[in-house]
């Protein structure tokens, strides 16, 4: 299947790759699902709750794919 | 207000609203199925008692009691060696903790509990910290207590050790579980790890055996004896034996560290008591001038030999019958090297025999209770040669008991303790060997015990033994714990389905022994078990009967009931000590393997009849679950008496006991010697003293849903029992928390309208398993033959069985990485290398942080995550990437997959950057032609066509079959049940009723059919079910009136997906050339030789050409026609050009002789090595197999020549 038609501009614009050692990521906390922004060599913890296991947030890109 | 109590009574109905309530608000007080609960007590009870007051652990530690360990050199001459010191080690108590986080953890700061749905996101084991606090004194000296740390054991969920224990509904759906969580599992490695039950011999009940390899021992055994499984307070056990000898003597065996041992009887009995040979005589025989004396000439004649044959021992006290034992054991039973013989001998009589009646700080009178069960014993082994009395049946569940979980789990507890504590001995060795062999009592010796010697001792970490026998199921055991396996005891508690994953919980495994033995008799199917284990649920195939489930209503023992006042009882009603010599006159009565008395057999009747008639009315301190086994006089049946079992491990299900209609307990020992009737009608005034409560009783869980199972031809039950458990279902409610390597799931699921109670007590509206559909049973198309069924392809379109399958794949940094100490050595982080080039490409699936987009749709060979290297860099206090290299994570598999979830994995101490995510990945599974669907009654069938419904048969009505069987699918098969299915369904659901589907509760006279009919008719149906029906191409009415109803089907997990192979060329086998088998790997499906055959018979030469030679290793060679030599013929070397354009020229080197100087240039050749040679040159070029050549060089090898003649 080669359904997979993902925006092709916006990823172009991310793949600059300048400060992608700066730039934090948004993820939801397991325990009291705050949001928990992390950088790269973070330590994994919520801050509110100290919790462990962090979720990924759903992308907020488009995703879509050829219906057959 | 307070709310009202959860209602916890069920019926048939479909309940809907109340369902929805209970699933909305998840009960604050109680679960609403308490009978779920109930299925897995016998697995957290067992677990509860270890650490319970006066559990087993606590009774393991006095079982251990106190090591001693003496310093000074062994190995000194006696004169220099003077007086030696003794240190005593003991340990107190042991202590497991809950689970929380580790001390390494300094950032959470309020609650540090961690709660098992984590241990499973995370992968990790829920686990508790378990501490002992050790005694130790040297001499006489003061004891001093000390606290060690015994490393991290896996808890059982819902157990007194863990945090659900007291959980709500309420409250455990907050904890990120089931509802209805039932625990009785670990969490080992985010796995979820049963403990199977095991069946073993009944504890403390002398069997009498007939074995074969009993003669092996050596010359003059026989094949007769009496086994004993003595079972300590503490649950381990020891076997004893008495082997019968051809000339009348009797030798004890015992295993005591995987060796075994033999001892004459007498020596055991002389060393027990102090005692005399008339005492033994009589004891064995009977007493002196007692009833039937005269007859007993057989007896009388053994017992004679036995004790003069004592005689050689000249062995007269009981002292010095002790000093001989223990001379012989000491070294044996490991005890210090100062210990008298006489202690060595008392602690062999401790340890081994006869434990059940004294295991630690052994009584005079435990002593003579051992005696007197031994005289028994041997009473018994004289009587079984003698022929008076049958052999035990070892297989039958009368003489087996249930190893719980628990139980095991504590025995191996016990073990690593012991082995600890043992251990001790060489650290403290070595210290004094370098130490110049200093005293105990040095001071040095009071600073080093803890920092040098403790420290030094090996499995310490019992935390780490526990997880790996939880693991990987292998106990790794000095003394083998008593047990015939030693692998296969821990099972993955498969989430499935619900079906089985509640089955794992009923399960009772014989053994992975008895799985090799080609005997089939411990497989069969006893009366015995009546309503112990399920008859209907076992697999077929390799365990078929060795893994059996219980019954729904058996329960198992978890722990003693008091007895104390039983002795008591059984002497008022005239028990005397003394055994007459006739078995009529005398028969034992017996309290867990104690010998309480003799008495005739005619009061032995009144004693079982009252204590049951007590133990019913709860009255005289006779406790309800107590097993009276009550074993009649007969004529040369089972060795009667009455045997009477308080102990745990046992199993006992409720039926009613007529006299008092009351509920009693019955167990499996007494059952065969009872008269219970299977329904009211069936009771025998006069005879009969209980009845069951319900027929379906006698069904585990699984098998009492099969609806109208009593219809059915009996192995379709066992099929039905079977494919439920691999139905694609609903495996859970709390499918977000959890992280199974794969789980399947319906969409669509539903509740069927054919049900028994039950579903609902079991609460199996959480988990729906299937999907009703309106089956017609129509011979239409022809894509609906042999098992084949077709859907209706606008049922397929509306969700009928569309189904999913979560895949998680972990990707670890870690894993392949030697782990050292220091925090600071994380050598791999996921993300993008941060001075390196990102390709737009690998955006197309990856966040900005390496880790993969929440939805996005992976292919194989997709990546799915990213990592770099990094090193700590000390000036900057930070991780750094050298190389600017990113490597990636692929996704491998072939089917199309979405990711679902990432979780982004912390440690335990949460203060290290990432190493490890979690991605669930979903694949969607819509069925497709070649999936595999059943009903419930062992009917499954391939999907050979979504057919369109347009062209579908309909009935006058306009219903159109979501499913098309064939009828052939009945004759031989005899799933009546199915049809009454059918019939019910369909008149449950034009009433809008559930249909109970409750075995045995039509008859001849109340038919199921005439009840099912007339509901049909009531709603304006055939009687019988048939509908006329149009064909659904010309609109024609079928000739036939076709037979169609709602029948529920399942959805398998086999489906073809998972299973196609297809290969036109493909990987082959480096040595051979030919194709590789494994789906997995691209490889072939093997013709073999019965397929070889069909085509040989066929005459297909040309397709066993192509498939064993054109598609397998089919080669081009060369081959010498002279020599007949494939290995000879070498490609020629021109000495002039470079290469030669046109056809490589082979010659036969072999043939070839060295070119002379006569030779023309055209016909010398040149080899690799520049030498010239002439001739040689009738070469062909043949097709062979790659394997024939390969042959040859094996051959040639070993000096064999294969020649071939080449023609024509």
């Amino acid at each position: 299947m080669s359904g997979y038609t993902a925006n092709q501009a916006t990823t172009a614009q991310d793949a600059s790759g300048i400060d992608i050692n700066a730039r934090a990521v948004n993820y939801t906390c397991g325990d009291c699902d705050g949001d928990v922004q992390l950088k790269r060599g973070e330590p994994i913890r919520c801050r509110n709750c100290g919790h462990r296991v962090l979720y990924k947030k759903r992308t907020n890109r488009m995703v879509q794919f050829e219906a057959r | 207000m307070a709310p009202a109590a959860t209602n916890t009574q069920w019926s048939t109905d479909f309940d809907t609203a109340r369902r929805q309530r209970l699933f909305r608000n998840p009960p604050k007080d109680k679960t609403a199925y308490p009978l779920l609960a109930e299925t897995v007590a016998p697995h957290i009870e067992s677990f509860n008692a270890l650490f319970a007051r006066g559990g087993q652990i606590e009774e393991s530690l006095k079982e251990i009691g106190t090591k001693i360990f003496l310093d000074g050199d062994a190995l000194a001459p006696p004169e220099e060696a003077g007086v030696r010191n003794r240190l005593h080690v003991r340990i107190q108590d042991v202590f497991l903790d809950k689970s929380v986080l580790p001390p390494s953890n300094k950032v959470t700061l309020g609650d540090r509990k961690v709660l098992p749905a984590e241990c499973r996101e995370r992968h990790v084991t829920y686990r508790g910290k378990l501490s002992a606090r050790i005694q130790w004194k040297v001499n006489n000296g003061d004891w001093q207590e000390l606290v060690r740390d015994l490393g991290y054991v896996p808890l059982m969920l819902r157990s007194n050790r863990c945090h659900l224990e007291t959980m709500t509904p309420y409250q455990l759906v907050g904890a990120k579980e089931e509802s209805e969580e039932l625990g009785g599992y670990f969490i080992v490695n985010g796995i979820e790890k049963i403990i199977r039950m095991l069946q073993v011999g009944r504890r403390n009940y002398p069997m009498a055996i007939r074995r074969g390899a009993f003669t092996n021992r050596g010359p003059g055994y026989t094949p007769l004896g009496i086994i004993i499984r003595s079972v300590r307070p503490d649950q381990t056990s020891q076997t004893n034996a008495l082997h019968y000898l051809s000339d009348g003597n009797v030798n004890l065996r015992f295993s005591w560290r995987k060796a075994e041992y033999l001892i004459p009887v007498m020596m055991v009995l002389k060393a027990l008591v102090e005692t005399n040979d008339r005492e033994i005589y009589e004891g064995i025989v009977g007493a002196a001038g007692s009833e039937g004396l005269a007859e007993k000439q057989f007896v009388t004649d053994r017992v004679e030999q036995l004790l003069r044959t004592y005689k050689v021992y000249g062995l007269h006290s009981r002292a010095m019958t002790r000093a001989y034992l223990g001379q012989k054991f000491k070294v044996v039973l490991q005890l210090p090297e100062d210990t008298s013989d006489g202690e060595a001998g008392t602690e062999f009589l401790r340890k081994i025999v006869l434990p059940h009646l004294g295991a630690y700080k052994v009584t005079e009178e435990q002593d003579s209770d051992k005696f007197r069960m031994l005289l028994f014993m041997i009473r018994k082994l004289y009587c079984l040669v003698e022929g008076d009395c049958a052999v035990d049946n070892p297989d039958a569940v009368q003489n087996l008991d249930v190893l719980l979980g628990g139980q095991l789990y504590g025995m191996i507890i016990k073990e690593k303790l012991d082995e600890w504590l043992n251990s001790i001995r060489l650290p403290l060795q070595d210290w004094g060997r370098k130490g110049n062999w200093k005293p105990f009592t040095s001071q040095d010796f009071q600073k080093d015990f803890t920092a040098k010697i403790l420290r030094r001792t090996v499995g310490e970490d019992i935390g780490k033994a526990m997880e790996y026998f939880l693991s990987t199921g292998n106990l790794v055991s000095p003394t083998g714990l008593d047990l015939q396996q030693t692998a296969g005891f821990c099972v993955v508690a498969e989430k499935l389905n619900f079906y089985r994953f509640i089955s794992h919980f009923r399960m009772v495994h014989r053994g992975a022994f008895f799985a090799q033995l080609k005997t089939t008799t411990v497989r069969k199917l006893l009366p015995e078990s009546w309503g112990f284990l399920c008859p209907v649920h076992t697999p077929d195939g390799a365990p078929c009967g060795l893994l059996n489930h219980l019954s729904h209503k058996c329960k198992i023992a978890t722990k003693s009931v008091d007895v104390s006042a039983i002795p008591k009882l059984v002497a008022r009603m005239g028990v005397s000590s003394k055994a007459s010599a006739s078995l009529k006159a005398s028969v034992v009565v017996q309290l867990d393997g104690r010998v309480l008395g003799f008495c005739s057999s005619k009061q032995a009747k009144v004693i079982g009849d009252s204590l049951r008639y007590w133990k019913v009315e709860g009255s005289h301190g006779v406790p309800l679950e107590l097993e009276i086994g009550y074993v009649p006089n007969s004529d040369g049946g089972q060795y009667p008496g009455v045997y009477m079992f308080s102990q745990s491990a046992r199993m006992y299900r409720p039926v009613k006991y007529l006299p008092l209609g009351k509920l009693d307990y019955v167990g499996p020992f007494e059952q065969p010697f009872m008269s219970i009737a299977c329904t009211d009608p069936e009771i025998v005034s006069g005879d009969s003293t209980h009845v069951e409560y319900d027929p379906t009783a006698i069904f585990s869980i699984v098998a009492n849903l099969t609806p109208f199972s009593d219809f059915n031809q009996s192995p379709r039950n066992m099929y039905q029992c079977q494919m439920g458990k691999q139905t694609m279902g609903t495996p859970a409610t709390a499918m977000r928390y959890r992280t199974d390597n794969k789980s399947y799931r319906l969409q669509t699921g539903q509740t069927p309208v054919v049900r028994p109670p039950l579903h609902n007590e079991y609460g199996l509206d959480n988990f729906p398993n299937g999907t009703n559909a309106v089956v017609a049973v129509i011979s239409y198309t022809g894509y609906d033959m042999d098992d084949a069924m077709i859907l209706n392809k606008s049922a397929h379109e509306r969700g009928f069985g569309h189904g999913t399958i979560y895949k998680t794949k972990v990707c670890n940094l870690e894993e392949g990485v030697r782990k050292n100490r220091s925090n600071k050595t994380v050598s791999r982080l996921f993300g993008f290398a941060p001075e390196g080039a990102v390709k737009a490409q690998w955006r197309m699936h990856l966040d900005d942080d390496g880790l993969p987009l929440v939805g996005t749709m992976l292919q194989n060979g997709d990546i799915m995550a990213a990592w770099h290297t990094v090193t700590y860099d000390d000036t900057r206090g930070e991780l750094i990437n050298l190389d600017g290299q990113t490597n990636f994570f692929k996704y491998k598999e072939d089917e199309v997959a979405f990711v679902e979830e990432v979780r982004v994995i912390g440690a335990d101490s949460a203060a290290e950057p990432c190493q490890k995510i979690s991605v669930k990945l979903r694949v969607p599974r819509s069925p497709v032609i070649g999936d595999k669907f059943s009903s419930r009654h062992g009917q499954k069938g391939v999907c050979s066509q979504k057919w369109p419904a347009i062209d579908m048969p309909f009935s006058e009505s306009g219903i159109q079959p979501d499913i098309i069987i064939n009828p052939h699918a009945f004759p031989s098969r005899m799933t009546i049940g199915m049809f009454v299915e059918s019939l019910a369904g369909k008149a449950g659901a034009l009433h809008g009723i559930a249909q109970d589907s409750t075995p045995f509760r039509f008859d001849e006279n109340n038919t199921a059919v005439d009840f099912f009919g007339h509901q049909l008719m009531k709603a304006g149906y055939n009687y019988y079910g048939n509908e006329p029906m149009y064909s659904g191409i010309t609109g024609e009415e079928l000739a036939a009136d076709i037979y169609i109803g709602v029948v529920y089907y399942q959805r398998l997990r086999h489906m073809v997906n998972d299973k196609y192979q297809v290969r036109t060329t493909g990987p082959v086998n480096s040595l051979t050339g030919q194709p590789i088998k494994g789906r997995k790997k691209g490889g072939g499906i093997r013709v073999g030789e019965m397929e070889r055959d069909a085509l040989l018979a066929h005459g297909t030469a040309f397709l066993l050409q192509d498939r064993l030679m054109n598609c397998s290793d089919y080669t081009k060679t060369t081959v010498c026609r002279g020599c007949g030599s494939f290995l000879s013929t070498t490609p020629t070397i021109n000495e002039y050009a470079r290469k030669k354009k046109g056809p490589l020229q082979v010659r036969c080197r072999r043939c070839a002789t060295l070119a002379d100087s006569s030779a023309t240039k055209s016909e010398v050749w040149t080899d690799g090595q520049g030498i010239r040679y002439q001739g040689g040159d009738d070469i062909a070029v043949v097709a062979v197999p790659g394997v024939l050549k390969y042959l040859d060089v094996e051959l040639s090898s070993m000096g064999v020549r294969l020649k071939f003649k080449v023609g024509p």
